[in-house]
């Protein structure tokens, strides 16, 4: 019999980063305490992993880091309830477990050799990160076309990942646009909502896909864009959340129609979802 | 397959003496109810019964089960064990072919390729099932053929009993069930006459469920109409209480939790029951199922609709259970029969 899915790998916090002002979004970098463990945790952009903490229970998150990083993986983590409120409590050092990775990914093989849009908000930019980090890493770049990020949040402060934008910015082989709702009196960058600065972007639908996560609100008023600029359904992709337990498909509670989140998702084209109840 | 006679006044005490040297799961009186217990030394189950009160699922798949042990330590908590825990080889004795079926189809969620469930597998491995046909229907609100079983059915057992009058043909179907035969010792080989009698009882009992469920023909009707008024009547009664979810063979949603107690601590799994609001709310506070209409569409397409996507069988095996112990009277023979009409 195969090795049993519910025991957690363990692994140490190597590295905490706080990526908001609020204090309430943490980056956790783990190192795996056993190598082979380390060797057989292959991921790719979009899956997920339950963060497992002896005790206090597990939580389903999305794997921010990309697989060109090697030697850890990471996680970032906002303090909600008990698993994630325990975690923000840790310091580097402490000794976890995570269990994965679970669920599919984003569709790299149909992303290949196409234009990529990247759309984030607010605190959903994690797995987006880890396909921007794959996507742009020196192995992969020439797979994929060009490449548009449109990431935005409610103020500068609520920016996650700040240095990496920085850098992503100064690349010439991505397009990205950082907008915040409203500004301080320190940033000098863009004002406005992602929909709006979408639609000045006005990404070419051909040959394109667009991935976009973000708050229901944020996805609600951008799909139109997306649709107006003339991607298809089946060139949208995004990510669903959902209670989960297990993450394998058998404790009942992620289904959307008879797909399980956890097993069959998280990731779904709109047009897959059009084929699922409408139950998330 | 080997194929003996036991006498009927007999298979009460060979039961029990296998109870000597094997654990034994068996139909025994539990004040008003006939329950599956383990059998205790010297105990003999029924071999005349109805139907149990409670499905035998909790014998691979416990109400609630301990998934792993870990210690309070300097690093934190460090695991100790993650092994199901005290399995014993078992026999499971007496269930109705309608119950055994229900493994078959539980099978398919928790002994997938790609996630095998060790904790419900290393108990089916070392169980064996003796079935007890149903030679006559035991109660009217019996439906197992109209979703896929029949109340002789051989799925899934090891060894199927059918009661003959004077003696029970006993058929060994598999490798379990010859290693049990070699246990039970001597038994009269079953002629030709046993199984021209037991197809004559094929006929008969299934001409004897009269309950009719149109369970695979609203399978088209469920595809096309998650939302229609139809969802907005029958959860009205509906307690959310869970009795059907918990008596049902083949409910497996679970939840997983953690109990700590000075430096020991343990991760369980307990059942759970998409019946109750608690069951998807996420830690935001959003929950895509907040009204018990939509719960109850859940379990219904989850059974007639979902689980035939996936597995290709309805997840219901007509034992009737919910019928029989729902404490409304809501009837789901009754809600598919309606859908059917639709």
């Amino acid at each position: 019999m195969q090795k049993n899915p519910y025991v957690p790998i363990p692994v140490d916090i190597a590295k905490i980063t706080t990526e908001v002002d609020t204090k309430d979004i943490k980056t956790f970098r783990f190192t795996f305490v056993n190598k082979e463990d380390e060797e057989n945790f292959k991921y790719l952009p979009g899956q997920f992993g339950e963060l497992s903490i002896l005790g206090k229970g597990e939580s389903p998150i999305g794997i921010a880091s990309s697989p060109t990083q090697k030697g850890y993986v990471e996680f970032t983590v906002q303090k909600a309830g008990v698993v994630t409120s325990t975690l923000h409590s840790l310091e580097e050092g402490a000794r976890m477990g995570i269990r994965g990775p679970l669920g599919n990914s984003w569709p790299l093989d149909y992303l290949e050799g196409k234009n990529i849009v990247i759309v984030g908000g607010g605190f959903a930019f994690t797995t987006l990160r880890s396909l921007l980090n794959y996507m742009i890493h020196e192995d992969n770049r020439k797979r994929f076309g060009e490449i548009t990020v449109v990431y935005g949040a409610r103020n500068p402060g609520l920016l996650i990942y700040k240095d990496e934008l920085k850098e992503w910015e100064k690349r010439d082989d991505v397009n990205t646009f950082i907008t915040v709702d409203k500004g301080d009196e320190g940033w000098k960058g863009r004002e406005g909502f992602v929909p709006t600065v979408c639609k000045e972007v006005a990404p070419s639908s051909k040959n394109a896909v667009t991935v976009i996560c973000g708050p229901p609100i944020m996805i609600r008023f951008t799909l139109p864009v997306f649709f107006e600029l003339g991607f298809s359904k089946e060139n949208i992709y995004t990510s669903l959340e959902m209670r989960m337990k297990c993450g394998i498909g058998k404790c009942g509670r992620c289904n959307v129609g008879e797909k399980y989140v956890c097993k069959d998702g998280p990731v779904f084209s709109l047009a897959q979802l059009d084929q699922l109840t409408p139950e998330y | 397959m080997e194929k003996r006679l036991i006498a009927k006044d007999a298979l009460a005490g060979i039961i029990k003496k296998l109870s000597e040297k094997m654990v034994v799961y068996a139909p025994v009186k539990d004040e008003d109810n006939i329950c599956f217990r383990v059998l205790e030394k010297g105990q003999e189950p029924l071999v005349n019964y109805a139907n149990t009160k409670n499905a035998p699922k909790n014998f691979f798949f416990p109400q609630t089960e301990t998934m792993m042990r870990y210690m309070r330590t300097e690093r934190g908590m460090e695991l100790k064990s993650a092994e199901a825990e005290d399995v014993p080889e078992a026999l499971l004795f007496g269930a109705r072919p309608c119950d055994v079926r229900s493994f078959v189809l539980l099978d398919n969620v928790f002994d997938q390729d790609e996630y095998q469930d060790p904790y419900y597998i290393d108990k089916r491995k070392k169980t064996t099932i003796v079935s007890l046909a149903c030679v006559t229907p035991p109660y009217s609100t019996c439906f197992c053929t109209s979703v896929g079983g029949h109340p002789m059915s051989s799925e899934g057992a090891d060894v199927l009993l059918t009661d003959l009058g004077g003696n029970y043909l006993a058929e060994f179907l598999t490798p379990k069930g010859e290693a049990l035969l070699s246990q039970i010792g001597d038994l009269a080989a079953a002629d030709e006459g046993a199984a021209a009698a037991k197809e004559e009882l094929v006929k008969k009992s299934e001409s004897e469920i009269k309950s009719k469920v149109a369970g695979s023909e609203i399978k088209p009707w469920l595809d096309e109409n998650f939302e229609h008024p139809f969802w907005d009547t029958i959860h009205k009664s509906c307690l959310a209480c869970g009795t059907c979810t918990y008596l049902c063979p083949t409910c497996h949603c679970f939840d997983i939790s953690d109990q700590v107690k000075g430096a020991d601590g343990k991760r369980i799994r307990a059942w759970d029951s998409c019946m109750y609001w608690l069951f998807t709310i996420e830690t935001s506070g959003h929950n895509p199922r907040t009204s018990q209409k939509q719960r109850w569409r859940q379990r219904l397409l989850h059974k007639f609709r979902y689980f035939v996507d996936n597995f290709g069988a309805i997840a219901c095996v007509g034992c009737g259970r919910g019928v029989l112990y729902w404490p409304v009277n809501i009837d789901i023979r009754k809600d598919v029969n309606d859908i059917s009409k639709l």
